[in-house]
Parts: C-alpha cells; sequence; structure tokens
C-alpha cells in the first residue's frame, strides 16, 4: 500500500513542480499551439515538395503528420524527466527527496506515469490534428490499438527519458542536454523520413530510441495494420524500453552514491 | 540624445557578448533547432534539385537567427529577473528599451554564425551550391532582416517583462512564426486567412529579399519593394515597442513586479 | 539625455531640503492561487513623513519587513507610491523620476544585483554607461571606486568568484558610481566582518564630510547612534518617532535596563516578563547554553525581586543595571505600542 502512495503523492508533487506555476488553461493553450505547429511546419514543406511535381504525393502528407504527432512524445516525456531531475537540483530538493527511505523507484515511476498521460494528450492533439487539418484517413484504423501503440511508446519513451536523466546527473545545464535531445530525435527516428535516407553509419543509431519503433507501429496502425502486424515492432520497443529502465535506474542510483561522496548534489 | 541611447545601446550589447562568451552551451541549443530543420528538409528535397537546397538552407538560416532572438527577448529579462539586477538597471535613467534593444541585436548576431554554420554544413556535407547572384544585396537583406527581427523580439519582450510565464511563451511562439514567415516553403501554401498575419511580419518580406537576391536573374524592383515594406514595418515596430515599454515600466513599479517574488 | 557633470547641478547648499516625503505609502496587491486568483491588498507603508538636509546622514530604523525598503524604493523611483508625494534635490519623484535618477546613488546590497558571470570592471562600466557617466570620466572612476574599495586587484575577476563581503563593497561602489549628490543604503554593512564594518562606516563618514546626503537604514542601533544625525524609527509602516539619537535617549532616560544573564530561560518567562507591570519592555537573547534579557524599567532595583521570582526555576548567572542605549529606546518605541 505504501509503494502506491509514494507512486501517486511524487506524481502529485510532479504536477505541482512542472505546472504549478502555470495556470491550467495556458498549459492547455501551449500543447495546443505546440502539437500543431511542428506539424504544420513540416507538412507545408512536405506539400511544397508535392506541388513542385517532386514527391509521390498525399501519402508524404500522412507520413509526416503521424510521424509529428508521435514525435511529441520525446518532447514531453524525454524532455520533461529531466526538467524533472534537474529542477530538484536546482530547488535544492533533490537532496530532500534521495535522503527519504521511500523506496526510489515508484517515486521515479510516479513522475514519470504523469508525463506519460501528458505526452499522451499532446499526441491525441496531434493526431486530431492530422485527421481534421491535413485530412490523414483514419478509416481504416484500429483505434484502441492506436492508443495502445501511443500509451506504450509513451512509456518507452519515459523509461528512455530514466536513462538520459540518470546520465545527466552530473551535467550543469540537463536543459540543454535535453534541448539538443528533442531535435536530433526528428532526425534519427523516421519522423519526418524513412530511417533509410540516413546514411548508412548513422542508421543503427535510431534503432536505440524506442521512438522509431513506436512512429512506425503507429503509422502501420493508422494505415489499418492489426496487432499481429504490429506486434514484432511493439516487443523490439519494449525491449529497448524496459532495458532504458534498469540501465537508467542503475546510473541514477551509482551517479546518487558518487554525488553524495563528492557531495555535489547542489548545483554549482 | 541619441549619442547616449546608441551608448547605451552598445554597452547593453557589449554586456550580452560578454555573457555569452561566459557561457557559450547555450549556443548549442540554439544551433541544433534550425541545422536539424534543414537536415529534415535537405532530406525530403533530396532528388529535386534546383533550387531547392538554397531554399532550405536559407530557411534554416533564417530560422536561427529568429530562435535566437526570442529566446534572448524571452529570456533576457527574465534573466535580469533571477541576477536581481532589473530593478537596479531600471533605476537607471536609461530606458529599458535600449537596454533589452542591444541584448536582443547580440542575439541576433549570434544567429548570424548560425546561419553561417548552417551554409558551410550544407554545402560541405550536402553540397549545396551556394552560389548567390548578387552578394551585396544578398548581405543588405540579411542585416536589414536581423534588425527586424530584433525590434520584432522587443514586442515580445515587452509582455514578457510582467508575465511569470515568459520561458513558456519563448518556447511556444518559436514555431508558428517559422510556418507563418514562409520560412521554408512559400506562404502561398497557407491557407489563405493566415496571409495577413504573414504580412505584417517583417521577417517574411525579408525571407522575400534574400531569396530574391540569391537568384539568378534578379528584379531589382521587386527585391526593394520586399525590402522597403519590411523597413516600414520594423519601424512600426520600433514604435510600438516603445510605447509597450514605457507602459510596462509604469505598470512594474506599480505592482513591485520587478523583483523575483 | 545630456550627459552632464552632476556637480554642475549642484545646487546651494542651504536652499531647501535634499529629501522630502509627504505621507508616503504603498500598498500591494498580492495575488493568490493557481485556479482562482485572489488579490489581497498588503500595506507595505502606511504614511510616512520626513525631511532630510542636504549633507546629512539620515538613519531610518525599524523591524525587518516594517516598511524600510519599501519606502527607500519609492525615494528612488523603484515604486510608485500608492498615495503621497516626495521630492529629491527639489525634483518631484513621479514627475521627475529620470532627473532623480541621474542624481543619486542606490545600494541595496545583497547576494544579487549583480551581474556574476562577469568581472567588477565590466559591472561597474556598464552601469556606468546607463547613468551617463561621461566617456572620458568612465574608466577612471571605475579604477578609483574599485582602489577606494580594495577591490582592484580583483577587479577582473567574475563577481562570482568574490566573497560576501566584497559584493557588498562593489554594491557600494557601483551606487557612487555617477558621483550622486544623495546616497540611499540599505543595510550596508549587514553580514560584513567587523573590521570591514568598521572601514564601511568610515567611508560613509567621509562622503559626508565630502558633501553627500545619505540616508541610510539598519537595524544595528549602535550604528545609527555613531554615524546618524538624526534617525527616524518606523514601525508597521509608519513612523513613530523622529529625533537625533540623544534626543531620542530622553524617552528611556527615566528608565534603567536591568540584564540578566541565566540559562533555563524559556519563552514562557519572557511572557510573564512582558504580563509584569513594572515592565516597560523586554528583550530576549534565547541561546542553547546561554540565555540574556534585557529589561526595561522604571527603577531597577525595584523589579529585581519580582526577576528573581519569574527566574526562580532558572539559573541566573548575573544580573546588571545599566543606562539606557538607542537600542533600548529603539526597543520600547517599537514594542512599547504593542502593549
Amino acid at each position: 500500500m505504501s509503494i502506491i502512495r509514494v507512486f501517486l503523492s511524487s506524481a502529485i508533487f510532479s504536477f505541482k513542480a512542472q505546472f504549478g506555476w502555470l495556470y491550467p488553461p495556458m498549459w492547455l493553450t501551449m500543447k495546443l499551439v505546440m502539437s500543431l505547429s511542428q506539424m504544420a511546419f513540416f507538412v507545408f514543406v512536405a506539400q511544397f515538395l508535392i506541388t513542385t511535381g517532386h514527391s509521390a504525393g498525399p501519402d508524404l502528407v500522412a507520413y509526416i503528420a503521424v510521424g509529428n504527432a508521435m514525435s511529441v512524445l520525446s518532447w514531453n516525456t524525454v524532455f520533461s524527466v529531466i526538467n524533472i531531475t534537474s529542477h530538484d537540483k536546482w530547488d535544492g530538493t533533490l537532496q530532500l527527496v534521495l535522503a527519504t527511505p521511500a523506496n526510489r523507484l515508484p517515486l521515479f515511476v510516479g513522475r514519470a506515469m504523469l508525463h506519460v498521460f501528458d505526452g499522451m494528450i499532446s499526441v491525441i492533439i496531434g493526431l486530431a490534428y492530422a485527421a481534421l487539418l491535413f485530412g490523414v484517413n483514419f478509416g481504416n484504423a484500429n483505434i484502441l490499438l492506436l492508443f495502445a501503440v501511443v500509451f506504450l511508446t509513451a512509456v518507452a519513451m519515459a523509461g528512455f527519458g530514466l536513462l538520459i536523466g540518470g546520465l545527466s546527473f552530473y551535467y550543469r545545464d540537463p536543459l540543454v542536454f535535453a534541448n539538443i535531445f528533442t531535435f536530433i530525435l526528428l532526425i534519427f527516428c523516421g519522423v519526418n523520413f524513412p530511417v533509410q535516407e540516413l546514411p548508412q553509419l548513422l542508421q543503427p543509431i535510431s534503432y536505440i530510441f524506442p521512438l522509431t519503433y513506436g512512429v512506425e507501429a503507429g503509422r502501420k496502425t493508422v494505415a489499418g495494420a492489426s496487432l499481429a502486424e504490429i506486434a514484432p515492432l511493439i516487443g523490439q520497443m519494449m525491449i529497448v524500453g524496459i532495458t532504458s529502465i534498469v540501465l537508467g535506474y542503475f546510473f541514477f542510483t551509482t551517479f546518487e552514491r558518487l554525488a553524495r561522496k563528492t557531495g555535489s548534489l547542489e548545483s554549482v | 540624445m541619441m549619442l547616449g541611447q546608441l551608448r547605451v545601446i552598445y554597452s547593453a550589447f557589449r554586456l550580452a557578448m560578454l555573457h555569452w562568451i561566459a557561457d557559450p552551451q547555450w549556443v548549442i541549443p540554439n544551433v541544433i533547432a534550425p541545422f536539424v530543420f534543414t537536415f529534415v528538409a535537405l532530406t525530403l528535397f533530396k532528388g529535386a534539385g534546383g533550387p531547392f537546397g538554397l531554399y532550405a538552407v536559407l530557411g534554416g538560416g533564417m530560422m536561427g537567427m529568429w530562435g535566437n532572438t526570442l529566446y534572448s527577448s524571452g529570456f533576457a529579462i527574465e534573466f535580469e529577473k533571477w541576477q536581481g539586477t532589473l530593478e537596479d538597471v531600471m533605476a537607471t535613467p536609461s530606458h529599458l528599451l535600449h537596454v533589452i534593444a542591444g541584448k536582443s541585436i547580440s542575439n541576433a548576431l549570434f544567429g548570424l554564425t548560425n546561419m553561417v554554420a548552417i551554409l558551410v554544413i550544407a554545402s560541405l556535407i550536402f553540397r549545396v551550391d551556394l552560389g548567390v547572384a548578387s552578394p551585396v544585396l544578398f548581405a543588405v537583406s540579411i542585416v536589414l532582416t536581423l534588425l527586424s527581427v530584433s525590434a520584432l523580439g522587443l514586442i515580445f519582450a515587452s509582455a514578457f517583462v510582467l508575465s511569470r510565464y515568459t520561458q513558456v511563451f519563448a518556447n511556444g511562439l518559436e514555431f508558428p512564426i517559422y510556418v507563418i514567415s514562409g520560412s521554408m516553403f512559400p506562404i502561398a501554401l497557407l491557407p489563405f486567412w493566415i496571409h495577413p498575419a504573414s504580412y505584417i511580419l517583417g521577417p517574411t518580406w525579408g525571407i522575400e529579399a534574400v531569396r530574391i537576391a540569391t537568384a539568378e536573374s534578379i528584379v531589382p524592383t521587386v527585391f526593394w519593394v520586399n525590402l522597403s515594406i519590411m523597413v516600414v514595418i520594423t519601424f512600426i515596430y520600433v514604435l510600438l515597442a516603445g510605447f509597450l515599454f514605457s507602459k510596462v515600466e509604469t505598470k512594474a513599479r506599480r505592482d513591485g513586479s520587478l523583483v523575483e517574488a | 539625455m545630456p550627459m552632464l557633470e552632476t556637480s554642475q547641478l549642484r545646487p546651494e547648499p542651504s536652499k531647501g531640503k535634499a529629501i522630502v516625503a509627504e505621507h508616503l505609502s504603498k500598498t500591494f496587491r498580492v495575488t493568490k492561487g493557481v485556479l482562482k486568483r485572489t488579490k489581497t491588498p498588503v500595506v507595505a507603508v502606511k504614511d510616512v513623513s520626513f525631511e532630510v538636509d542636504h549633507g546629512e546622514l539620515f538613519g531610518l530604523v525599524g523591524p525587518n519587513g516594517t516598511g524600510k525598503t519599501t519606502t527607500i524604493k519609492m525615494l528612488t523611483t523603484m515604486l510608485i507610491p500608492t498615495s503621497g508625494t516626495a521630492s529629491i534635490l527639489g525634483y518631484n519623484i513621479q514627475k521627475d523620476a529620470n532627473e532623480i535618477r541621474k542624481r543619486i546613488g542606490i545600494v541595496l546590497g545583497g547576494e544579487r544585483g549583480l551581474y556574476t558571470r562577469v568581472s567588477a570592471v565590466d559591472n561597474l562600466r556598464y552601469f556606468a554607461d546607463l547613468y551617463g557617466v561621461p566617456a572620458k570620466l568612465r574608466d577612471k572612476r571605475v579604477e578609483e571606486l574599485l582602489q577606494f574599495m580594495g577591490l582592484w586587484d580583483r577587479a577582473r575577476d567574475r563577481v562570482e568568484t568574490y566573497s560576501k563581503g566584497m559584493k557588498q563593497r562593489l554594491h557600494l561602489a557601483r551606487g557612487l558610481i555617477n558621483d550622486p549628490q544623495v546616497i540611499f543604503m540599505d543595510e550596508p554593512t549587514i553580514g560584513l566582518d567587523p573590521e570591514i564594518a568598521k572601514e564601511t562606516r568610515k567611508m560613509i563618514q567621509e562622503l559626508v564630510e565630502k558633501g553627500k546626503t545619505i540616508l541610510l537604514t539598519t537595524h544595528y542601533m549602535f550604528e545609527a547612534d555613531e554615524l546618524c544625525r538624526r534617525v527616524a524609527i518606523i514601525r508597521n509602516g509608519e513612523i513613530v518617532a523622529l529625533d537625533t539619537p540623544s534626543g531620542l535617549k530622553k524617552y528611556v532616560m527615566d528608565t534603567s535596563i536591568v540584564e540578566v544573564e541565566g540559562f533555563g530561560i524559556t519563552e514562557k518567562e519572557v511572557c510573564q516578563f512582558r504580563e509584569a507591570s513594572e515592565v516597560l519592555a523586554i528583550s530576549a537573547e534565547l541561546g542553547e547554553d546561554k540565555q540574556i534579557l534585557k529589561i526595561q524599567t522604571a527603577r531597577g532595583s525595584e523589579i529585581i525581586s519580582q526577576v528573581q521570582e519569574i527566574l526562580k526555576n532558572s539559573r541566573i548567572y548575573d544580573m546588571k543595571i545599566k543606562e539606557p542605549t538607542l537600542e533600548d529606546a529603539y526597543l520600547r518605541l517599537v514594542e512599547g505600542s504593542r502593549r
């Protein structure tokens, strides 16, 4: 029972820490604007190509729209998790948190789950834009399956965020790190173009990120794929996700132990 | 009178540069975003040939300039609040507008270096042909667009002085501007009802002028028309910013919101 | 903004007052809550009036949160008063704010308020530019001020490497960068090592000797006593007394202080003292291994038995009867009306 309590209380704490200073309607506005603008940007670039006869046609728009809708998960999930880690460091609360006897994993999970749901909302808004504004056809899609894909991708990305969070412990400006990361994913995860378009040498990197699998699965589901068809992708994604969670936890506790020794818990 | 104002602008510019030198790691995220978009665009444009490469690269460069300025304007005032220096600055006889203008220009200048970086990488890695038909006009239009973007940043900065949500707004405004100004595609592709918004943005005209300057056959009149419209818009921005800043200063002195709560 | 030498603007010494405050008040509306935002008014300054002569060193003392800093911020044009008015060197704080800013220096001190990622020289040069210090004077003045403050050999180091005392001195240097006629200092010696604090006080006196007008706030009574020609005591946003230090001591002239040093004295005993009718005021320092009480009373000798009664469960190491100081006067004035 106490584990659930830690889980819940850390989720609420995370919400307050992240959004307590944000007026809720503002949060919603931000969501609506940000989900749209990145997608709109690349969709219009695609349409530029289409209207000048340089591309396959409307499929490109669907490809890019769905890709961008899901890519939002990198922003919300990874960025937020890192943000929380760095905020704690800056606010000086990290020391207090680590000092409590509460099992650390539920704490982390609690916070990450909040961002999972936050991310899901962003994706859903994005997919709605894709359907309503950019004419992407959702007619063949198994909506329930789509929700599941989004949810699992969000979880996997949150797990991946723990890895990044664990690694960024010592880094002075985790926000810089986070910023770079969210953009790098735009290149590597098959968001706007297939991974195969990347130089041969770089392609393996794409497969480290859960998002790569998730985007592909999402696209297939929108086009009408069944569970059986996307199961391999989901499986691979969960393996990557779980590995990141384990590694992340390991890094975090190791660095925390090191930090205790060297006394660098408070930021400079 | 003007000399004193220019001196303040220069002094703020210099202080901003010193801060950049002290914390150069903040350049990275500002370069990364436009670089990534350029990369993506170039990959999408692959095989399209023709002017597309340059289109993507110029667009990316413009975005690099814009991102920096927005970041600097929004964040600059927040930064002063954190340092606790906003009050002290406002207690001097110099106008906050000039101080922020100096910072804004310094960051737009860094944006310029972003553009150069993107151009270099694009030509080396993607082998984009960077031949510019008229280098002089190109340079002129780049510099004036820089100033236009700085001026637009000032308008946002005035709103940001009082808002506790400065950074949030700064994050949210970046992308819409990239879309509305047609940085990487003609604004003709946008829904007609967005066009008025595009036209009041100085950078929209600036980007068009820059593109014309790179074209094989330049139509001078079109170039100068675009440039002139941008200059006029920029003047309006500056006037508007001046008005907003004085309102903001009065309000801040009434509410005492210059100090971070 | 013309760049004038501020010395050209110095008025005749006997004409007018340097600072005139008339019924200044400031109420803030503080917003609380996330979903349902309510604005509650907070009165920082209720009614403050006083005048300061040219070349005077004037003190504003009071407990924390009583409006000292807010008053200074209003006088230095950082805040607009809710009501009331003030003038500095004859210039109105609302209508001629910029004229005032050119001629005054402000030292708020503290850990913030400086650009920590750059050097002291760069900080001072920047503000010199913002204040319009004539270009040819600027670098020389920056050097002189840093020399004066003993910061010259660290002048090119980043301010973030400075100690608290050094930062305070840099604040002082900045307050003088435009060679102001009137200087406002908010707790200038707080947190400084005793020797440095002493030097700072000496420097403040030197400035006054040069003809500057200084208004300073402090909660060190001995400092106010030593430096100020006149002192205003502010409590709950109002001035409760304004006089020379010796004038203020007269408030407590007819009293004496019984100072008790002991162990095992708690808040409970302090409260009991407060209730006692012969006790005019009491201040207590309740340390871990030692407690000190200063009891102000009409006739010290008569209270001794009562002291022993109240402290019967504690140990008394020492008991003295003393003459009241400015601090006691302050205490009386500040606490007196709490009854």
